[in-house]
């Protein structure tokens, strides 16, 4: 799995921690996120991509 | 309650519990600790009531230590390593017992001497019980 969250929080000058706190998780969380290293929960990609002002689909790309 | 999970991180590594995060944590610690050895020295009391104190003592930090690993915040990736790291560490449990179970009764066979420790026995069998629980309540509540 990929992701463009690095991408898309830099577009909104968001920070990892800034980005964490507003999804209520770690900063380790998003790392591993931005990583592709961690399959987050339905709820936790929506939140992610709610907060990114995007979609599941645009943020996670599945190989 | 006395502490706040905020002071606390989960103990990943060398056992179970809490481990200070922030320097209210380390001075909770002492503060904690300090009246226990205060009291083995100046207190002037019969053993009985040392030991009765001792206990209350330490019944009281263990309630509130309970209450902060209870209200300690995770996410769900954190909620995921515990999750499997906990079911390892069962497992090595549940292999270390029925060894000892093993071991005992075999020896009862085949000598005829010693004993089955019940202690062995209840472990396990309240382990199951309480995976039975868990799993009743797990499978009727939204994940």
């Amino acid at each position: 799995m990929k992701t463009r969250i690095k991408e898309f929080r830099a577009r909104h000058n968001l920070t990892q921690d800034d980005l964490a706190k507003k999804v209520g998780v770690r900063r380790e969380t998003i790392v591993f996120l931005e990583k592709g290293k961690y399959n987050p929960s339905l709820k936790l990609a929506y939140d992610v991509a709610k907060v990114l002002k995007t979609s599941i689909d645009e943020l996670f790309i599945f190989e | 309650m006395i502490g706040k999970p905020e002071w606390f991180k989960r103990r990943k590594y060398g056992g179970w519990g809490v481990t200070p995060k922030t320097w209210q944590g380390y001075v909770y610690v002492i503060i904690m600790i300090l009246p226990l050895i205060l009291m083995q020295i100046f207190l002037d009391l019969t053993i009985q009531m040392k030991i009765l104190i001792n206990t209350l003592y330490l019944g009281v930090i263990f309630l509130d230590l309970m209450h902060i690993m209870i209200t300690l915040k995770k996410d769900e990736r954190e909620y995921k390593i515990e999750a499997i790291s906990e079911r390892n560490a069962s497992w090595a449990m549940i292999i270390v017992l029925l060894v000892g179970i093993l071991y005992q009764s075999t020896m009862l066979g085949l000598n005829g001497t010693g004993s089955i420790d019940l202690f062995l026995v209840a472990a396990l069998i309240i382990g199951m019980l309480s995976k039975s629980i868990s799993n009743i309540f797990l499978e009727r509540k939204s994940l």
